[in-house]
């Protein structure tokens, strides 16, 4: 448990001194996204849950896989207009590359847990790339700070989704692997936010008010998605 | 232990004698093993007690029997364990097929069976609806879903709800069309299956048409030279 502490905090505090570059960590999510192992339960199925702690489980997944969807096409907006630029342009493409991991991810927790994905897939696209794409059209440093604003946001919700998960029973092995993706995903978002910080987000113009409106109608999103 | 979940497992065997009854939820207990046994049915006012009141007590024998059908799905009738275990997962043609062989056993019950589940429980509600769909909406859903789980099937976002629309939609015409004439559903649900895959494919194809013509857009603004 210690050493697992320890670990953690030597993880963050490189991502605050590290460009970006996460490819040689053990990380939670490899059994989702390698080689399928058709015998792991952990993998598999799905524990026997009651009505509260199923709920808990659908609403947290349900958001989760709509904020990848919508995470992804921000990065899609964002890359369609500033992808040929030499400097930023990569860095988005690894952001986006690593969402991609995600969603997988989040797709396959869907359909293992059984949940009902929201109905608002197509919203969030839409809405995701026009976001991205209009950040990106006011500059490079409002995309940062569209990216810092989302990464903020989405970084509490997994932390609060994992307070959340404390309540689900850690009988079944896929519950506490699903801790354990919650949190690699969380670190992921916010070494995203690091990124968008180091590259000027703060110089965007009017970043209070736009990380303030990017914020709030993520939060709103997040809400919404929870529900439907 | 006496419980009413047990009894109504006990009471599933005796639906296609007894019908969705209170009586065969009465007699239930005569199927215990032998340390427990009774040798007189259960009594009206505990079929009430344990049940619910008049024709609740129905509604939960009719529900019980769905759940287990449901749960019946995927699984071969000699064995209990998934088939996916042992072979490949089974097609979603097969699950539906054995669905509506499990109806057979209780078939000549089921109209009335249903119109018990359609029938609202409030006055209130009858007043304002006097056939309750949500059930029924829900049977077939349920069955779509997990026609879908046991399948293995992946769609994701709005094709999870296309999918199992369209075969809660086929399911249900085929179980209609059960009711009606059983020897024919068989076929008549072969035959709305393959027109439903052959939707399929051209919708995807038009699907595909549309991303090219997207593509070509995202292509013409890039050179336009506006980014």
């Amino acid at each position: 448990m210690l050493s697992r502490k320890v670990l953690f905090s030597t993880r963050r505090l490189n991502t605050l001194h590290r460009p970006f570059s996460n490819a040689s960590k053990t990380v939670a999510s490899v059994v989702y996204t390698g080689s399928p192992n058709a015998h792991d339960p952990a993998v598999n199925s799905t524990p026997e849950l009651t009505p509260e702690q199923h709920q808990i489980l659908d609403t947290a997944l349900r958001v989760d896989q709509a904020g990848e969807v919508a995470a992804n096409w921000i990065y899609n907006g964002q890359l369609f207009v500033l992808g040929r630029d030499p400097k930023v342009g990569p860095l988005i493409q690894d952001m986006w590359d690593q969402e991609k991991k995600h969603l997988m991810v989040m797709d396959k927790l869907q359909v293992q847990h059984r949940i009902r994905p929201t109905v608002l897939s197509e919203v969030a696209k839409v809405a995701g790339f026009a976001l991205g794409a209009a950040t990106a059209l006011m500059g490079k440093e409002a995309a940062m700070a569209c990216t810092e604003a989302v990464e903020t946001v989405i970084g509490e919700h997994y932390d609060d989704q994992l307070k959340e998960m404390e309540a689900l029973p850690s009988t079944h092995p896929s519950i506490p692997l699903l801790r354990d993706v919650v949190k690699e995903f969380r670190d992921d978002e916010l070494e995203h936010l690091d990124i968008a910080v180091e590259n000027h987000s703060q110089r965007a113009p009017a970043h209070a008010l736009l990380s303030t409106i990017v914020g709030a109608g993520c939060k709103v999103a997040i809400e919404v998605c929870k529900r439907i | 232990m006496l419980s009413s979940a047990r009894l109504l497992k006990l009471a599933l065997p005796l639906i296609p004698t007894h019908g969705f009854t209170r009586a065969a939820l009465a007699e239930s207990v005569l199927a215990l093993p032998a340390s427990s046994q009774h040798t007189a049915p259960l009594s009206d006012t505990a079929v009430s007690a344990l049940f619910g009141e008049g024709d609740d007590a129905r509604r939960t024998l009719i529900n019980a029997w769905l759940a287990e059908g449901i749960s019946q799905m995927g699984k071969t009738p000699s064995s209990t364990s998934p088939l996916e275990q042992a072979s490949p997962r089974p097609s979603v043609r097969d699950i539906l097929h054995q669905r509506l062989r499990y109806n057979e056993q209780a078939l000549q019950y089921l109209p009335e069976a249903f119109a018990c589940l359609a029938t609202p429980t409030s006055i209130t509600s009858m007043m304002l609806t006097p056939l309750d769909p949500v059930p029924a909406v829900k049977h077939a859903v349920g069955i779509a879903d997990e026609a879908c789980c046991v399948s293995g099937d992946q769609s994701l976002q709005l094709s999870w709800y296309t999918r199992r629309a369209a075969l809660a939609g086929i399911y249900t015409a085929a179980e209609l069309h059960q009711l009606a004439s059983p020897k024919t559903a068989h076929a008549f649900l072969d035959s709305l299956l393959a027109s439903s895959s052959k939707l399929h494919a051209s919708v995807e194809e038009i699907g595909l048409f549309g991303g090219y013509v997207m593509k070509s857009w995202q292509g013409i603004i890039r050179s336009s030279g506006i980014f």
